[in-house]
């Protein structure tokens, strides 16, 4: 029986609809990744999951919980990082962490938690001084401190740098061998390719596809891409013509090649026989951010600068 | 320990560890009395109807305007700003416990400023004590709720904690200039006399010194730091968000 359950779920603010119809259902212990450009409507829906917003339509379970019915059950079991979420700057990181563990029933050891966090030797450093790295871990080590079962982790690693990125992966895999069952709302997509376990393709508030992200990839995986700059002057029809080319696309001195079956021989051998040299040459496999296009036919990152 | 307890105990380190709050509440009611003591501020003057009793309660009043209007609200309307109370939201305690433990510590500190300027006051400058003793806490508490009625106000329709210094500094000069800070006793002209019976911090100052003095004070002033403190603190906890 999956932990948290979302049937349907619509939210509006005024005329504008950030989630419209989204359903998806998280199994305990599993890391389950929410995926989408900004704007997607991810984080509307996990606050509705976290009872900081009520739904318009549809239903949100979450432990057999109605989020907005039983907020206050919902809030001993459930621990949330939000997003832009600070704390008093001139508080020191053992007080927010004794003071937070103050607030449950049977919480974690925050002294286990800090050095789990790799942040024991900043445990008497105030919030104002701590590096945008070890706020994010404090703010992990507060969702975390109440022992809770279910984790929403919203865009955890958005400003760090990629070494401290790299360590809180490795925390998130920690949390989960825990037996915390995750929800990772995200929109980078090699953060969502290493650590979820399934994930939902959230796109203009709807789900355009849920899967593990190789199944996620597979959808899409009968296409390559091959990119390469030619070393004379290129005639784009002796490609297109090709039976295996379904699109060939310029961008700048290179081309992109589309296409299925053998690809790289075919390119390259007609281009050969073009007396055309593929120089710079490049082979993509289908990674997440192409079974997005594919799935949603638009690009990610178009939308993530939108 | 209780949850608000464990909360206010860490605002009050919080509070403790400001310097401007710090210097405000305890610095400047001890400088007022230090300076204008030495100046002879505190005598009676039958000629300008200043009584011994300005200098203290000026002291007391200015620090109880500078928590109230400024420092609580700044806080509070910062700690929305910052997403605090909405991450207090997420856990099973209410960011209402985070308000409470915010008046109480300021409270605290009023209070301990007041001490501070009585025992300063009747030690150094011979200035006395309360006389009426009972109507000076009335006084006292009326004053306090009136202008954290205030304060919550501001912190309630501030949008971000620079918002909420600036509206309690608007609200400030004003109060002090209608409180007779600068004009006091019969020096205030007489168009502005009636502001000072009603406005918070005008009436709070003419109800402590009235009890300084040994009366009770003056139930126009009453009734207007009650009023004040209804719908100030009414209309604060309705219009009041979290995040």
């Amino acid at each position: 029986m999956p932990i948290i359950d979302v049937t349907n779920l619509h939210k509006a603010y005024g005329s504008t609809v950030a989630v419209d119809d989204v359903s998806f259902a998280v199994e305990e212990g599993e890391i389950f990744g929410i995926l989408g450009p900004n704007g997607a409507g991810k984080t509307t829906t996990v606050e509705c999951i976290e009872g900081l917003r009520r739904p318009d339509g549809g239903s949100v379970s979450v432990l057999g919980l109605d989020p907005v019915r039983d907020r206050a059950d919902i809030r001993k079991v459930l621990g949330a990082q939000l997003q832009e979420s600070e704390l008093p700057e001139k508080i020191t990181v053992a007080e927010a962490l004794d003071l937070y563990a103050s607030f449950y029933a049977s919480p974690a050891n925050p002294a286990e938690l800090l050095a789990d966090l790799g942040l024991t030797e900043k445990a008497g450093t105030r919030f104002e001084k701590l590096s945008g790295g070890q706020k994010q871990r404090l703010s992990i080590a507060l969702a975390l401190v109440g022992n809770p079962r279910v984790a929403v982790l919203d865009e955890l690693t958005t400003g760090l740098d990629p070494q401290a990125r790299r360590d809180t992966w490795q925390l998130i895999e920690q949390v989960r061998a825990r037996g915390v069952t995750i929800i990772l709302v995200t929109h980078f997509m090699d953060e969502a390719e290493r650590l979820c376990d399934r994930l939902a393709l959230i796109d203009g508030g709807r789900v355009a596809a849920i899967d593990s992200p190789a199944g996620l990839i597979a959808r899409v995986a009968s296409e390559q891409t091959l990119r390469f700059r030619p070393s004379s002057p290129l005639d784009e029809t002796v490609l297109t013509a090709l039976p295996d080319v379904t699109r060939v696309a310029r961008d700048g001195g290179h081309y992109v090649v589309t296409g299925t079956g053998n690809l790289p021989y075919t390119v390259i051998t007609t281009l050969a026989a073009h007396d055309v040299v593929a120089a710079e040459l490049r082979m993509d496999q289908a990674s997440l951010e192409d079974a997005f296009v594919a799935l949603t036919g638009r690009s990610f990152e178009h939308q993530a600068a939108a | 320990m209780s949850t608000l307890t464990k909360i206010t105990t860490v605002e009050s380190k919080l509070f403790l560890r400001d310097t401007t709050s710090a210097v405000m509440t305890f610095a400047l009611p001890i400088g007022l009395m230090i300076v204008f003591g030495s100046i002879g501020l505190g005598e009676n003057d039958p000629e300008t109807g200043i009584t011994k009793a300005f200098l203290p309660v000026m002291a007391l009043a200015l620090s109880a305007a500078l928590l109230a209007l400024s420092i609580l609200p700044t806080v509070l309307a910062t700690y929305r700003e910052k997403g605090i109370l909405r991450r207090l939201s997420t856990t099973p305690v209410h960011p209402g416990n985070v308000l409470a433990a915010q008046v109480l510590v300021n409270l605290a500190a009023l209070v301990a400023a007041a001490v501070m300027v009585v025992l300063l006051g009747g030690a150094a400058f011979d200035l006395g004590t309360p006389s009426n003793v009972a109507g000076f806490l009335v006084a006292f508490v009326l004053t306090a709720t009136a202008l954290f009625g205030v304060g919550l106000l501001v912190a309630a329709l501030a949008p971000t904690g620079k918002a909420a210094t600036s509206i309690g500094m608007l609200l400030f000069f004003p109060s002090m200039f209608f409180a007779g800070v600068w004009t006091p006793g019969d020096l205030m002209p007489s168009w502005g006399r009636p502001i000072r019976e009603v406005s918070p911090l005008g009436a709070g100052m003419e109800a402590l010194q009235d009890a300084w003095n040994g009366g009770w004070p003056d139930g126009t002033n009453l009734l207007a730091l009650v009023v004040v403190t209804v719908v100030a603190g009414g209309v604060a906890a309705r219009v009041f968000r979290w995040e």
